[in-house]
């Protein structure tokens, strides 16, 4: 009502401006600022730092990817774009979904908009969900935006055989441990056949076997005169623990063969990568939580044409989410 | 001016009434625009060799899908100028922005030191072909890269 109000004023105004000749009455009045109404304005005025925020992000990363000296394939961070695509297209129905529920609160059908305000919610949830399980995806293969979490190195170099050595020598002793105590725990005529005993005697053959490896190439990379030599010797090791795909298939490292290894990895571009794609990733998820509770907030709520202003506001931040989405799943997953 | 006034409101009730169509249309474009970006990841996609081409053409299905949302369903398409004031600048901004971040940013791999070089990522790939045997201990076949890298 205060909205269609304020239209007719300013309706008024511009038509006395048209056929105004003495114009001794326009000063007295009332017109605002802007024809919308507060919340609306401050919702766009929002928007518009929003813009600034996630184009800051979204640029920082263009920059820092076209100029990083190399970038990792979606398939060798293991990024699925059938589902980053999947995202999209539930983004894109939950802007249908919320936008229908503004048209029905505007005609002050108060049951279908709460309908259509709950499929949002839904359609959010089934986003936050994917991604969920996308990040999980990601924890289980060592990739992490963070240094202790993280075994992602970017090249195989002296300093990444290191590391796989002090790996496999906290792997050894930890297996040594639980080797004797199990030992102390079995009568002698028992331990050779108990199945515990048995894995962890083959965790450690498996241990000592790519320690053997590994420290024969450390040397060769240490050692031989050869740069191609050493080189390889380095990239051998890398490609045993997790081979980087290729093609369309997948071949299986140590790493995935056995999960316990937990081997650092070598993923070039990759730290900067799980900077960039966790930052703008994390930060539209934590967009969607915020308008998720929203949602929530407005489920008890008669959404009749009194509160179709509400409905819009949150529609408006809603379309910017899935803008943002619009514009990260292609940068993330298909360039 | 009330003549004005009812064609006005004439118009605004007609905008609203095949809203729903309006919307409906929005949503069957945007979903062919996704699928048209994601093409660019099928086998299909006649330009793999030239990745360029495809993210101009994903930047340019991104735009197009980001004016139909901000003009159909955030109804910017039938605000008033205020619209301009509003999202001009921060477009702008944001613009200015990536363009201050090239020179230093960017462009950081053209003048690179000898230390950084040294430790810098470097693909690993290319050298897989050349050296890898056949006789690696899980029996993995060994196979061109280079469909790989195209991608």
């Amino acid at each position: 009502m205060a909205q269609a109000l304020t239209h007719a004023a300013s309706h008024s105004a511009d038509d006395h401006a048209h056929d105004d000749h003495g114009g001794s009455h326009v000063g007295l009045e009332y017109h605002p600022g802007l024809p919308i109404p507060n919340g609306k304005l401050i919702v766009w005025l929002f928007l518009s730092t929003e813009i600034m925020f996630f184009a800051g992000l979204i640029g920082t990363y263009i920059v820092l990817r076209f100029g990083a000296p190399t970038w990792p394939l979606p398939r060798e961070v293991h990024l699925s774009e059938p589902i980053g695509a999947f995202n999209t297209f539930v983004l894109i129905c939950s802007s249908v979904t919320i936008v229908l529920g503004l048209e029905a609160a505007r005609a002050n059908r108060a049951g279908p908009a709460k309908g259509w305000l709950l499929l949002t919610f839904a359609l959010g949830s089934v986003f936050l969900g994917v991604k969920l399980y996308e990040y999980n995806a990601k924890f289980s293969h060592g990739i992490y935006p963070w240094k202790p979490h993280s075994r992602v190195y970017e090249k195989p170099d002296l300093n990444y055989a290191a590391a796989v050595r002090l790996r496999l020598n906290d792997l050894e002793s930890k297996l040594k441990a639980e080797e004797d105590a199990l030992n102390a725990k079995l009568s002698p005529e028992a331990v050779d056949a108990d199945s515990a005993i048995i894995d962890v005697r083959e965790r450690l053959a498996v241990v000592k076997e790519l320690t053997d490896f590994e420290l024969e190439q450390e040397k060769t990379a240490a050692t031989n005169s050869d740069n191609t030599v050493r080189h390889v010797a380095l990239q051998e090791l890398a490609d045993r623990i997790m081979p980087l795909p290729t093609g369309h298939g997948h071949e299986e490292g140590l790493n995935d063969v056995h999960e316990w290894f937990k081997l650092p990895i070598v993923i070039p571009g990759g730290n900067m990568w799980a900077s960039t794609y966790f930052l703008l990733t994390g930060f539209h998820a934590l967009h969607v939580l915020i308008g998720l509770i929203v949602f929530a907030i407005m489920v008890p709520m008669t959404l009749g044409v009194m509160r179709a202003g509400i409905v819009e506001n949150i529609g408006l931040y809603w379309h910017f989410v899935d803008l943002v989405w619009i514009f990260l799943f292609p940068l993330l997953y298909l360039f | 001016m009330s003549e004005h006034a009812h064609a006005h409101a004439a118009e605004h009730s007609e905008g609203s009434h095949d809203g729903i169509a309006q919307y409906i249309y929005v949503f069957i474009a945007l979903c062919l625009l996704t699928t048209a970006s994601f093409f660019t990841y099928s086998d299909y996609w006649p330009f793999h060799e030239q990745p360029k081409i495809g993210w101009a053409f994903m930047m340019a299905v991104s735009c197009t899908k980001a004016m139909l949302v901000i003009l159909f369903f955030m109804h910017v398409k039938y605000e008033a100028s205020w619209k301009y004031v509003l999202t001009v600048p921060a477009a702008f901004m944001s613009i200015f922005l990536i363009l201050a971040l090239v020179p230093d940013i960017g462009l950081r791999g053209h003048w690179l030191s000898e230390e950084r070089e040294l430790y810098m990522a470097a693909p690993r790939a290319p050298h897989k072909a050349t050296v890898r045997h056949g006789d690696s201990p899980h029996g993995r076949a060994k196979e061109s890269p280079s469909s790989g890298e195209s991608h």
